[in-house]
């Protein structure tokens, strides 16, 4: 087997590591200002303001009515909780595995989980009723001796996102502390402050590292069942019920293996910025996008295979009620829209088959926007084309969305931008010690 | 009874089945005129809220008494059949398991209530009512002057975000088993509480009562050849009972 | 007062922290940027205690999470669509996450125990051990072991030795 290599510009040294990366994080240009102030503004006007207006004048505020009474909101909570799947269950895998590869991408994979989870979480907040009274789904003690109903699957659905938000945000932290010790002795002031309590005093004492080895490892063997439940229990959400196109079994490896195909793809999208603006092509190169492509490859084709055996085993039922859903959806009219997205998830990522597609990062980047395109409208269709169409014919109705709605949708995507924006000055986007890892050790024998 | 015994009971699937009351309801369609009287009745008994043409137009009504219409045949041998579709108060309720704050629980007469106060909105129970039945307060609806003086006391009105559906007229129930007990009655007597759209329907097509007790006048209905319920494939398992519409050869008349 | 030793190659390190071992000094600490697979064993660090953290948080994440839900089900008796008050699928599903819950928070609690973090304290550090350095120190030896601790870390062959107060 030929040793692939994994930096297509040669090895940095150990200095050249810690200043590349410690100076994506402290340099700081006008250029990221007026970005990080765009999105922010477009995050306000789009999200927090209709939102606000929704909190006071009710969720009749978005296109939902009485058939469709999940909408946009709730397609958006999974497509970003399905965005949130890849980061950390890819870095876990890898590191068991030992994959050198992950190294230099996992840092930023796993923010990508963190974020698109924080604002899937928000989602819910936007979709329920009254916000006001959220924390009656969360099992805390209180005077009225009422506890939520842990056999409702949107309990399962609080339990599966509150716990994995806590263990992605403790395994990015964790992955983080020796590199945050590495910022604390490049800077001064408050920044050194700052970050000399975000180390904890980390030293790098042999001690340390073994304990950080044994504890990191535990959090990628706990995450990785983790991560394939949670997807399954936002999928139960739906399958649990009895209406045509949401109640099926395939739902769960369904929705697993779509939200790692969206989330991989959301790599490849982010990759892309690392390198295009904070200069990492040193770190990310040729080896990270080829590999991620095939994965999508393979993603894709489990994904087509599940879609089809979705639509075999409504035909197969031969109810009618499930005949008339798959009349709407292949033909009514979220059909083209439908269409795109197998266009988009099905047979564009094809073209990667080809290295010279697979190896060209702008090449790549279209694919994996067209990809997401497709997973996006794929959870619309999900939720738009099965609730009109349940079991009652005099119920039939028709859902769009409200521009409330896709201004919620256009800010969620700022929102995270900004969240991302802010990460990358707070965290080493690249894992510092881990990419010394794969470099030259720095031992007598293998110097001479 | 020891600690194990309880567990062991409440192990049981449906263990809460022997209640005082069963209420249920039967429709006779052969009856139904489709005059949606029943639907007037049940928006003034139960504070239901005027949503506006607009609203309306985005079918959000409130209704929790709607009468279905489906046609048969083409015109000019169209025929015209209504089904009025309200809560079924299922004794397997796909709704109730959804809810994760136990704002829809299932009480010991049978019902299949909604607590309003304890609902957050997350309208999962909507999606799980195969019959939706189930009605979302998409904002919080007013009543002009001086509509608010002919609310019924003894129901609340529903604030934006909640959701709410028909519970056979609970307060009427209420009231009923309140008179039982001040006459030193344990069980209410068949015909004593009637749900303002049986009430008020004139072709009696409605018919209500306890169905623990086979002596009552809708546990009779219910055991008619013609009855049957909507979408039994479900195994919702409804405490309401329709009974069929006969088509008789018209010509033959 | 610490002393630190300053090294580039591992091996050297290595053998210096041992070399201190064996003289019975006491609170040697050897830095490194990276973390040290194969000088594990040589440094005595075997399987950490962090596991049983994990293991024993697991186990008692899963006994909470499953207690909590038949608890707090018989708090308040609410039959739901005629299933059992006691359903064990949705709560053995509860009891999954929980696990994982507890499970990651105790490691983590025991990572910070086993690990002796955090720890702001004064303590002997050079930035070096971040970048590509390996560096040993002796944290507060006796004036007795000084000397001899200095001459074990020249002997390993280090780059420089300090005499400093904590840095870090």
């Amino acid at each position: 087997m030929v040793m692939k290599k994994l930096f297509d510009h040669g090895e940095p040294s150990y200095e050249q590591v810690n200043q590349d990366v410690i100076k994506s994080l402290i340099e700081t240009g006008p250029k990221y200002w007026m970005l990080l102030a765009t999105t922010v503004g477009i995050t306000v006007v789009c999200f927090i303001v209709p939102w606000m207006y929704q909190i006071h004048m009710g969720v009749g505020v978005a296109g939902m009515n009485r058939n469709a009474v999940w909408g946009t909101y709730l397609s958006n909570f999974i497509f970003w909780i399905g965005l949130s799947h890849s980061g950390t269950l890819l870095s876990a895998v890898l590191h068991i595995t030992q994959s050198d590869w992950r190294k230099s991408i996992y840092r930023s994979a796993e923010a990508m989980t963190l974020f698109s989870l924080m604002v899937a979480a928000t989602f819910v907040m936007v979709h329920v009723g009254r916000l006001w009274f959220i924390h009656w789904s969360f099992p805390i003690p209180n005077p009225m001796g009422l506890w939520p109903n842990f056999r409702s699957p949107i309990m399962f659905d609080v339990m599966a996102i509150t716990t994995y938000l806590t263990a992605s945000s403790i395994f990015i932290y964790m992955g983080s502390v020796p590199d945050f010790a590495a910022v604390r002795d490049y800077s001064s002031g408050l920044r050194r402050r700052i970050y000399t309590v975000l180390s904890f005093g980390w030293r790098g004492t042999s001690k340390e590292w073994h304990t950080l080895g044994w504890a990191y490892t535990f959090f990628a063997v706990l995450v990785i069942p983790l991560a394939v439940s949670v997807h399954s229990i936002v999928s139960w959400d739906f399958a649990l019920s009895t209406v045509p196109g949401l109640h099926q079994t395939i739902f769960a490896p369904y929705f697993v293996c779509g939200a790692i195909y969206s989330g991989t793809a959301g790599i490849v999208t982010v990759m892309y910025c690392l390198r295009r603006f904070l200069g990492f092509e040193r770190y990310i190169g040729k080896i990270h996008v080829d590999y991620l492509g095939k994965l999508l490859i393979a993603l894709s084709m489990i994904w087509t295979y599940i879609n089809i055996m979705e639509l075999f085993t409504g035909w197969y039922s031969g109810s009618s009620a499930e005949i008339e859903f798959l009349k709407f959806r292949l033909f009514g009219f979220y059909a083209p829209m439908y269409w795109e997205m197998i266009l988009f998830c099905a047979f564009v990522p094809l073209l990667m088959l080809f290295k010279s597609v697979r190896l060209n990062w702008n090449r790549m980047l279209v694919i994996s926007i067209l990809i997401n395109i497709g997973m996006l409208s794929e959870r619309f269709i999900i939720v738009s084309t099965s609730l009109p169409r349940k079991l009652l014919p005099d119920s039939y109705g028709f859902y769009f969305p409200s521009p409330a709605e896709i201004s919620i949708t256009v800010g969620s995507f700022a929102m995270f931008a900004t969240l991302f924006l802010i990460f990358i000055k707070v965290f080493p986007a690249v894992s510092i010690y881990e990419v010394k890892e794969t470099l030259n050790p720095l031992r007598r024998a293998e110097k001479t | 009874m020891s600690v194990l015994d309880t567990i062991r009971k409440y192990r049981e699937a449906g263990y809460y089945k022997e209640f005082d009351y069963h209420w249920g309801m039967t429709v006779d369609l052969d009856r139904c005129t489709g005059c949606e009287a029943c639907v007037v009745a049940c928006q003034a008994e139960n504070n239901l809220p005027i949503v506006g043409e607009s609203s309306f137009a985005q079918r959000r009504e409130i209704k929790w008494m709607r009468i279905e219409r489906y046609w048969e045949g083409e015109y000019p041998n169209a025929k015209l059949n209504f089904i009025p579709m309200f809560c079924q108060q299922c004794d397997e309720a796909p709704c109730e398991t959804a809810c994760p704050v136990f704002a829809t629980y299932h009480n010991q007469d049978g019902l299949n209530t909604q607590i309003y106060n304890r609902c957050i909105g997350t309208r999962t129970c909507a999606v799980y009512c195969p019959y939706e039945v189930r009605y979302f307060n998409w904002f919080t609806y007013t009543w002009d002057e001086p509509l608010e003086r002919q609310l019924n006391p003894d129901v609340s009105v529903r604030e934006k975000g909640v959701m709410e559906k028909c519970t056979f007229c609970i307060q009427r129930i209420r009231q009923a088993k309140d008179l039982a007990k001040d006459d030193d009655r344990r069980k209410v007597r068949d015909g004593e509480v009637t749900p303002a759209c049986a009430q008020s329907c004139p072709t009696e097509a409605l018919v209500f009562g306890d169905l623990n007790d086979p002596e009552s006048r809708v546990s009779k209905m219910a055991n008619d050849p013609r009855g049957y319920q909507v979408l039994e494939e479900q195994n919702t398992s409804p405490s309401v009972v329709y009974l069929q519409k006969v088509h008789g050869d018209e010509e033959a008349i | 007062m610490d002393i630190t030793g300053t090294f580039q190659y591992e091996e050297d390190a290595i053998s210096a922290a041992q070399g201190l071992h064996a003289a019975g000094i006491k609170n040697v600490s050897l830095m490194s940027p990276i973390p040290m697979h194969a000088a594990e064993k040589a440094l005595g660090l075997g399987k950490s205690n962090v596991r049983k953290f994990t293991l024993i948080g697991a186990i008692l994440g899963g006994l909470g999470g499953f207690s909590m839900c038949v608890a707090t089900a018989l708090v308040f008796i609410m039959p739901t669509g005629g299933r059992a008050i006691i359903a064990l699928p949705p709560y053995l599903l509860i009891t999954y996450e929980t696990t994982i819950l507890i499970g990651v928070l105790s490691t983590l609690v025991g990572f910070f125990l086993v690990a002796k973090l955090p720890a702001w304290k004064n303590r002997p550090y050079r930035v070096e051990a971040n970048v590509n350095r390996f560096v040993v120190a002796v944290e507060s030896p006796s004036s007795n072991e000084v000397k001899k601790a200095e001459q074990i870390i020249r002997g390993a062959g280090a780059l420089g030795i300090e005499q400093t107060g904590g840095t870090l």
